[in-house]
């Protein structure tokens, strides 16, 4: 405090009007010297009735009987102190209600005497998202354990029912047998299941690395694979060529992948199946891409549940699945910033339309 | 003390009946210790706080993650840091399939990671093909291994 500021030439109330935070000056004597308009929005006064006030109405009840010993405190004392210096700190507003506060102290001396600036800012939304962070991931970590201890019971299950079928197969005759085999295929159905949940609790983990996609490329290439695991089947696809995205290269091919070996899957029944990929108009997005099949189709009342986890539309005999792939769809396409959704009818075939946020060069 | 011991380290009694029951169907011999958490598995390693040279040394150690007292990781860590243990071949065998554990498996030293199958059959041909390879087709460290860092 070597220099003095002057607050009659205007500059110091002009830096004030034009800091980030709400300040508040006060006098040694605790009385409201000067705001600034961020203090007037926060504490919901005007400026006229804060100056010459003291500075407790900006404080909680709670806290208003210890303040005056605080600030004398401070004035005695005036080292800088900086935001969040590991205080819970509170501020009150007109309307009597509270928020959690930041508050960062100076003393300025001034002509007028040494004033206490103080720098106040509301932080109950910083608050409220690392709350929301910390039980987002303790989610994810309570997802990832269960499935995890959930498969070794699973594991025992099947294990155990095998050595009986393999061991006492004799004894149990054949209807036992058909219940221990029940057991073992039942067990490994929830093994997937298992499986499936922890791949969706990694993908809203995953971080998003963002690079230039050629999903035209990808998806021939899928479409390639697909053919090849079963070469007898004929199906006619038609992608286009050019179809460029921003998007996380592992993550949008599971996209694909779910989406062309769903439509593989059901065109299944048909001679002349055919599956097309290309662009259409997006609107407001950046990217929307379409895979169209002319396969059995689904009933439209039930749209909304297909990108629920585990809701499948088709009994498992007809289309063996574990109701997981358009979940994960779902959620891959969100994590980008872009939406998804379907269209179709009973036996004509179905349409799957996702969005994507950024374009590459835009 | 013969070079084939194995040393299971798990602390699931049926995990550990199903892959007693997989060696003996795939017909390996080895002795199979059991240490059911890190903290035995550690001190069937690491007898007595001594120096001494008689220590047993399981031709192969299948070491499960999730463990009680000590985790399977900070096994593989000790093991490391001590020269008459950090040549012993570890396989990581886990239900885990979480790509943070395997990668700080074998940054930890783990010389392989399998994933247990839900499925007997393929559990119990897992554990065979393990055995046939580090007990049968791997050439094992020399006994009289130069011991330098």
């Amino acid at each position: 405090m070597t220099q003095r500021t002057s607050l009659a030439d205007g500059t110091f109330a002009a830096l004030l009007e034009a800091a980030p935070d709400a300040m508040v000056c006060i006098a040694a004597d605790g009385l409201v010297v000067m705001v600034n308009a961020q203090a007037e929005r926060l504490f919901g006064y005007e400026r006229a009735e804060l100056i010459g006030q003291p500075v407790e109405i900006l404080v909680p009840e709670a806290a208003r009987a210890v303040h005056p010993g605080h600030r004398a405190g401070y004035v005695a004392d005036p080292r800088h102190r900086p935001m969040g210096a590991g205080l819970s700190l509170a501020g009150r507003r007109r309307d009597a209600s509270t928020f959690t506060a930041e508050i960062s102290l100076s003393a300025i001396d001034t002509d007028a005497g040494i004033l206490v600036a103080a720098a106040i800012r509301d932080v109950t939304a910083q608050l409220r998202v690392k709350d929301l962070e910390r039980s987002a991931q303790s989610l994810e970590s309570f997802i990832y354990t269960v499935s995890h201890d959930l498969r070794a019971p699973l594991r025992a299950l099947s294990g155990y029912s095998e050595l009986l079928l393999e061991e006492y197969g004799g004894v149990l005759g054949e209807e036992g047998r058909g219940y221990a085999e029940r057991i073992v295929a039942v067990s490994m159905q929830m093994g997937q299941l298992i499986d499936c949940l922890l791949q969706l609790s990694r993908i809203s983990r995953a971080q998003l690395n963002l690079q230039p996609v050629d999903l035209g490329g990808e998806a021939a290439q899928i479409a390639g694979e697909i053919q090849r695991r079963e070469p007898l089947r004929h199906v006619c696809f038609t992608i286009q060529k050019q179809v460029r995205a921003l998007a996380d290269r592992r993550l949008i091919l599971t996209v694909l992948e779910n989406l062309l070996d769903n439509a593989w899957k059901f065109t299944s029944g048909r001679d002349d199946a055919s599956i097309e990929f290309g662009a259409a108009p997006g609107g407001d997005a950046a990217v929307c891409c379409y895979v169209r099949d002319n396969g059995v189709g689904f009933d439209p009342a039930y749209a909304d549940k297909l990108f629920q986890p585990f809701q499948r539309l088709h009994a498992a005999r007809d289309f063996p699945g574990t109701g997981t792939g358009l979940a994960s769809v779902r959620q891959i396409v969100e994590r980008h910033g872009g939406h998804v959704w379907a269209e179709s009818a009973v036996g004509a075939g179905a349409t799957f339309y996702f969005t994507l946020d950024e374009k590459e060069g835009a | 003390m013969t070079s084939q011991t194995i040393l299971l380290v798990e602390d699931n009694p049926d995990d550990e009946a199903l892959t007693l029951r997989a060696f003996k169907k795939s017909n390996i011999s080895s002795e199979v210790v059991v240490a059911r958490d890190g903290a035995e598995a550690l001190a069937y390693l690491f007898p007595g706080d001594g120096d001494g040279d008689d220590a047993p040394r399981p031709a192969l150690i299948l070491l499960d993650l999730n463990l009680p007292k000590v985790g399977g990781l900070e096994v593989l860590r000790r093991m490391q840091a001590d020269a008459r243990t950090r040549l012993i071949p570890v396989v990581v065998l886990t239900s885990s399939k979480l790509e943070e554990d395997i990668l700080d498996s074998y940054r930890s030293g783990a010389n392989a990671y399998v994933r247990k199958p839900v499925k007997f059959s393929e559990f119990a041909e897992a554990v065979r093909a393990l055995g046939v390879f580090w007990l049968l087709l791997n050439e094992p460290v020399p006994s009289r291994a130069p011991e330098s860092d």
